[in-house]
């Protein structure tokens, strides 16, 4: 009798299996086994110390916690908004160029080089309120003659990071918008211009529904990138003065590598995920409905 | 026997070229074939003292491997994470008096590898620092820092000004010997957006520490005997009150609760703000025509008291030895050749302070020889200076406090909430972790 052999798709798959266990699958349940435990890195035997749901409890009960979950809520949604917007507008203005638009996608996608650190710490120095180059700016021009706190006021301080994450991202929209653009078909616009609609109406009932599939591919992944803004929000302002610029993941990042609470920290981690699952599901969501609506497949 | 401070100062200028030959003729052992891994603190004021390890290499044959130079709060995370790997082979990890007390069983006692006479040479509250539930876990480097007032000379030297200042405040217009004092010239002397009183690291471990000094100068303390925090108390009130009318009144830049020790020194090397609370490695910097402003106008004294007495909140750089290197002999031998005299002469010639008596003292007669008045003034300020200083708590949880801390400080320089709220709030936050850490 001949021994049972393994399907052969299994063992073609085999290997990526085992990559994919040893870099997400155990990493992940790792993680989560953490979560359940009082793991401190400076003490190693704390990871075989079972302690339930006393961390998840700790921070459903903790409103500095929810506050930096609102607060990244609320980032996520003005950051996606206007990146949107002003990646549509950059997009559609790019369309119309006929000469060097090359030259012009390859500049645009300049600030998308920037290590985020850099970019954190090239704005902390443009709104710095002593020697910045923004109050600088203000107070030679006569617009201010006080030295704003924008690192440090709690609403100017918030639009500063919003500020500098848009700057560095807001190609992301307007490239994937713009690759809507070029692959959108030219009978329906030249129709809507022998029926006589204007600029408004050929963009908000032709252009715009053919653009949806590719604004919400942006805003997957740009939902799953500014969820976990740090680098910026870290050197920019730590998530102060007073948690007033917390974000999730600055908070996560000082539990676990400054506190070396990894326990509390994972723990942290599984129940801000949430917000990603929420922002992808919803995203897609969106996307099946907006090319069912163009007649591709759901 | 003990040396004169004559032939003292003469070995401080001799040290540099005669570092090579004593790293030879010292008795550092012989561990031929032997290798030791090394986690170092980066920079470049650092490289010179790791220059001199081929001095030791070729004294005992051993050979020495960086395996990691970076910053120490790099480090720092770098050693957590060989913690919960297990990966703490590596022999030797640079540290600092606030971090040491973290690594539970990372590090060896060094009074069981080094000589009790090698140890007396260094100043005993460094020794102390380094002392964790009885451990001697580093030796200490010359890195030594404590906080002095560094002071525009210009702001004392204007007969108008002192007029003034006297006609407002009664009395006459000096350099700051109380923290009161520092308070109303700051005020006096601001002239936002252009001209700062005063400035202050507002955030991490930066704000609490000076903060813990304020208490301290006012009478009180952070933590008690049984590690309960007490910081809220009328002491804790009335530091965290300088803080804030400071703020209130705008004679501080209005970005101060985001700044750390860069934004401090780069504010008052642009010439903008006129009294600095800062640490030694400044000195050089802040006369130096060509990064600062200020250089030629800058003066240094001690750090003013508060309403009880002077303080200094310290710590200081070392070198350990972990438990799980091969051979801590050697790596002891290694520790105590950075440390030692010779050594200590050859880093403190760039400016840091030394933490061994005798260092101390040819430099500050090296100084008093020598033709650079500021060199002697910054060095008699700081001499004076760590004569308060004292170390933060020798508990693993002094930096997590800190971090539950400064917000809370901020809330109140910022104006979200009272001294008093900002104050029970922190204080009940390390109750928790206090609580949690099993103290009591």
């Amino acid at each position: 009798m001949r021994p049972k052999r393994l399907p052969e798709w299994f063992v073609l798959l085999l290997p990526a299996f085992i990559v994919m266990a040893a870099v997400v699958l155990i990493p992940l349940l790792f993680s989560l086994y953490s979560s359940f435990t009082p793991y401190k890195l400076t003490r190693p035997s704390t990871l075989w110390r079972w302690v339930g749901t006393y961390n998840y409890e700790k921070i459903l009960s903790d409103w500095k916690f929810w506050s930096a979950f609102g607060r990244t809520v609320l980032f996520l949604t003005i950051v996606l908004n206007l990146e949107l917007l002003l990646g549509l507008g950059i997009a559609l203005m790019m369309n119309k160029v006929t000469w060097g638009q090359r030259t012009l996608r390859t500049v645009l996608m300049f600030p998308m080089m920037f290590s985020p650190i850099l970019v954190g710490f090239q704005f902390k120095f443009i709104f710095n309120d002593n020697i910045g180059l923004v109050n600088n700016a203000l107070q030679s021009l006569g617009i201010s003659d006080a030295a704003l706190p924008w690192l440090v006021d709690g609403k100017l301080a918030m639009f500063s990071i919003i500020f500098a994450e848009i700057w560095m991202s807001t190609s992301v929209f307007a490239i994937l918008i713009l690759a809507g653009l070029f692959a959108m078909p030219r009978d329906p616009l030249e129709a809507a211009k022998v029926d006589g609609c204007t600029a408004w109406q050929t963009f908000r009932h032709i252009t715009l529904p053919f653009l949806m599939p590719f604004i919400y591919i942006a805003m997957t992944i740009r939902s799953l990138d500014v969820a976990r803004a740090y680098d910026i929000v870290q050197i920019m302002t730590g998530g102060g003065p007073a948690r007033r610029t917390e974000l999730l993941w600055t908070l996560m990042s000082r539990t676990g590598y400054v506190d070396a609470r990894m326990g509390l920290a994972n723990a942290m981690g599984y129940v801000s995920i949430l917000l990603s699952i929420v922002f992808t599901i919803y995203f897609f969501r969106k996307l099946s409905a907006a090319r069912a609506e163009l007649g591709m497949a759901g | 026997m003990k040396k004169s401070k004559f032939t003292k100062g003469l070995l401080a200028s001799c040290a540099v070229l005669a570092s090579a030959e004593s790293a030879l003729s010292s008795d550092w052992g012989s561990f031929e074939g032997v290798t030791i891994e090394a986690k170092l603190i980066g920079g470049q004021q650092y490289e010179g003292l790791y220059g001199r390890i081929a001095d030791w290499e070729a004294a005992t044959g051993a050979k020495v491997e960086i395996i990691s130079k970076k910053s120490h709060f790099e480090i720092d995370r770098e050693i957590k994470s060989d913690m919960a790997a297990g990966t703490t082979d590596w022999c030797i990890g640079s540290n600092h008096s606030s971090f040491a007390p973290q690594y539970e069983g990372l590090y060896v006692d060094l009074n069981d590898y080094v000589d009790a006479s090698v140890i007396e040479g260094f100043v005993p509250g460094t020794i102390t620092a380094s002392t964790v539930g009885g451990d001697l876990l580093m030796l200490p480097r010359a890195q030594f820092d404590v906080s002095v007032l560094y002071y525009l000379k210009s702001n004392y030297e204007d007969a108008q000004k002192a007029e003034a200042f006297e006609a407002q405040f009664g009395y006459p217009l000096a350099v700051p010997q109380t923290w009161e004092q520092v308070k109303d010239q700051a005020i006096f002397f601001a002239d936002p957006p252009n001209f700062y009183g005063t400035q202050y690291a507002g955030k991490d471990e930066a704000i609490v520490g000076r903060f813990y000094e304020m208490v301290v100068a006012e009478g009180g303390n952070f933590l008690d005997e049984d590690n309960r925090p007490i910081f809220n108390s009328d002491a804790g009130q009335r530091a965290l009150q300088w803080f804030v009318d400071l703020y209130e009144a705008k004679a501080v830049p209005a970005g101060t609760t985001s700044y750390v020790w860069d934004d401090l020194g780069q504010g008052f090397a642009s010439g903008t703000v006129a009294l600095n609370l800062d640490w030694p490695g400044w000195a050089g910097f802040f006369n130096n025509p060509d990064s600062s402003k200020a250089a030629g106008n800058v003066g240094v004294a001690v750090q003013p008291m508060g309403s009880v007495t002077r303080t200094g909140w310290s710590g200081h750089h070392g070198f350990s030895v972990t438990d799980d290197c091969a051979n801590k002999e050697a790596a002891a031998s290694l520790v105590a050749f950075l440390t030692s005299e010779e050594s200590q002469l050859a880093e403190s010639a760039g400016g840091s302070l030394p933490t061994r008596t005798a260092v101390w003292e040819a430099n500050i007669a090296k100084a008093r020889a020598g033709d650079d008045p500021f060199r002697t003034e910054a060095l008699e300020a700081f001499a004076e200076g760590a004569k308060y200083a004292f170390a933060v708590p020798p508990i693993p949880e002094w930096g997590e406090s800190t971090n539950l801390v400064f917000p809370e400080l901020q809330a109140a320089i910022v104006g979200d909430k009272t001294v008093e709220e900002a104050l029970d709030d922190a204080a009940e936050a390390v109750d928790e972790l206090m609580r949690e850490s099993g103290y009591y």
